[in-house]
């Protein structure tokens, strides 16, 4: 009988310990210990893009977590993510025109509602709607920014559709800038290889703020920086007609090969150097470096 | 049996044991209201095969915990990432390690002693004297060693994930000079209650105690009742159950995720 009490109770001091030691991995090494507790209300809030963002995300005012994104659903018959964010009753005090943003802790964090304040008298209460939201940022869009050095154009105005043959185009890649001056003025909007004068041609969407292109305007295509995106750049021309929707601009440059760069310095501007120019560039100038109209049809 | 035919057979042996592994399982699962009745015989099983556990589980888990505190600082110190240790610590033992580790020590420490005991109490005849008693072993002695298997799992898995994380934090903050809050808070962030611990934890281990209980009585009650058979049907129980547990990590895993 004693030693069957023994392993009794021995057997519940396991158990016991195996239960102690689940509530201790639950509550003192998860989420749960960051979650909040007591009573919270419910807002709702759309944004167009909500990245990554997770049900169960900390919801954050100044960097202090208020509450949690409680469900995420997509708005029915729209392209639109419906998430809804549980608050802490604590922080009840929330102006109804506040904004809500969709940040990224840090390079490689997870993702959190930011609420900034407005300025409205009126709080949001229980089932309230968070109107003004921003929308998690592409980080390929911000590098791209950088990258192309300006910001993309806005394209409120509408745009119209311009065509440019090159002979190599290079890295260029769908939605790099079209710039003018260095500021951006469109986007490419298509690279196709035309089966026929086998070349590339580009079809650019610049904003119709620009109407004023001169049409025979010369396109580029350059590097922003050493190892930044490729980008079309419009140098303007002299005549007193302007670009419209559908044409074509004939003065065009193609991208710049490195290898091409490294094997004129190696030869040293010798005649060689235009037989190394050959990138798809038959170009009977020769000698393509002085020439910016290279690759002209 | 020839070795010949034993090879030619080895498929067919194969398949045959998963089969009556099987059948035998749904008889536990039947017998298991039955055996309700010998609930003290259950509590004694789960003394043997979870209490008496818990050295070996805790000191492995203090040792895989601080093992992969060293690992993980010099690693994460390329990338200047060391305050990450306390997060990758917790998500490596609860995802993986804790499960698969307990797993495979109670196949080892406690699945052998059900193979032999069951084992010998074939040889020596004592289960055909209980069915001469109207006993029925499967009730008597299949089911309570397996329903303490299945409930000493999860319980030892808990134990060894907080050792874990303790041996942890132990080489991360104590020697290595990681910032506690950091360690602490990185590692609240990240784990998830429902995914690392309940699915993760919970579910992993439940899984593993039914497969690893499961194989140890199934080669005790089937073994061939001499010494070698005993022998032999120990061997198989660790080869099984390790296998099962590494493919059913695998399963469970992609499942649960």
């Amino acid at each position: 009988m004693s030693q069957r009490k023994s392993y009794a109770v021995g057997t519940g001091m396991f158990i016991v310990l195996g239960f102690a030691a689940l509530v201790y991995l639950a509550t003192q090494t998860s989420s749960i210990a960051n979650s909040h507790q007591g009573a919270s209300y419910t807002v709702d809030a759309q944004f167009a893009n909500i990245g990554a963002l997770k049900e169960r995300a900390p919801v954050k005012v100044a960097g202090v977590r208020i509450g949690q994104v409680q469900s995420i659903s997509l708005e029915p018959g729209k392209d639109v993510a419906d998430v809804s964010l549980s608050i802490d009753k604590k922080y009840a005090q929330i102006p109804a025109d506040s904004v809500a943003t969709i940040y990224t802790s840090g390079l490689l964090g997870d993702q959190y509602v930011g609420v900034q304040f407005g300025n409205a008298k009126n709080y949001l209460a229980d089932g309230g709607h968070i109107g003004l939201t921003k929308s998690t940022q592409p980080l390929e869009e911000m590098l791209g920014k950088f990258l192309g050095g300006g910001s993309a154009a806005d394209a409120i105005g509408g745009t119209y559709n311009v065509k440019a043959s090159f002979t190599n185009v290079g890295a260029l890649a769908v939605g790099a800038p079209v710039k003018m001056a260095g500021v951006a003025i469109g986007s490419v909007t298509d690279v196709k290889a035309d089966p026929v004068k086998l070349d590339a041609t580009v079809t650019m969407s610049i904003d119709k703020k620009y109407n004023q292109i001169p049409d025979d305007s010369a396109a580029a295509i350059f590097t922003s920086g050493l190892i930044g995106s490729q980008y079309v750049a419009i140098q303007p021309g002299g005549s007193p007609n302007s670009l419209k929707d559908g044409d074509q601009l004939v003065l065009t440059q193609s991208a710049v090969q490195l290898e091409d760069l490294i094997g004129k310095f190696l030869v040293s501007g010798s005649s060689s150097g235009s037989n190394a120019n050959n990138g798809g560039n038959n170009n009977p100038a020769g000698n393509g470096s002085s020439n910016p109209n290279a690759g002209k049809h | 049996m020839s070795a010949q035919v034993h090879r030619e057979n080895v498929v067919l042996q194969s398949l045959g044991q998963i089969g009556s592994c099987g059948l035998f399982l749904l008889r536990v699962l039947a017998a298991v209201p039955r055996s309700l009745r010998h609930v003290r015989e259950t509590v004694r099983q789960l003394w043997f095969v979870g209490a008496m556990s818990l050295t070996i589980i805790m000191t492995c888990g203090l040792f895989v915990g601080m093992v992969l505190g060293l690992q993980l600082y010099h690693v994460l110190a390329i990338f200047g990432g060391t305050s990450a240790s306390g997060s990758v610590v917790a998500l490596s033992i609860y995802r993986e390690l804790g499960p698969v580790v307990t797993a495979l020590l109670f196949a080892g420490r406690a699945g052998t002693s059900i193979t032999a005991e069951i084992g010998l109490m074939r040889a020596t005849d004592q289960i055909a004297a209980m069915e001469m008693m109207a006993v029925d072993p499967i009730a008597y002695v299949v089911a309570p060693r397996f329903l303490a298997g299945l409930i000493a799992m999860p319980l030892l898995c808990c134990v060894f994930c907080a050792m874990g994380i303790f041996g942890g934090h132990l080489v991360g903050v104590s020697w290595l000079g990681v910032d506690n809050g950091t360690f602490w808070s990185n590692m609240t962030s990240t784990v998830d209650v429902y995914q690392d611990i309940i699915n993760g934890v919970i579910w992993k281990s439940v899984g593993f105690g039914a497969v690893c209980s499961l194989i140890a009585v199934f080669q005790g009650y089937t073994t061939a009742p001499t010494s070698e058979g005993v022998a032999y049907a120990t061997t198989r129980t660790v080869v099984a159950s390790s296998i099962a547990i590494l493919a059913l990590d695998f399963i469970l895993t992609a499942f649960l995720m």
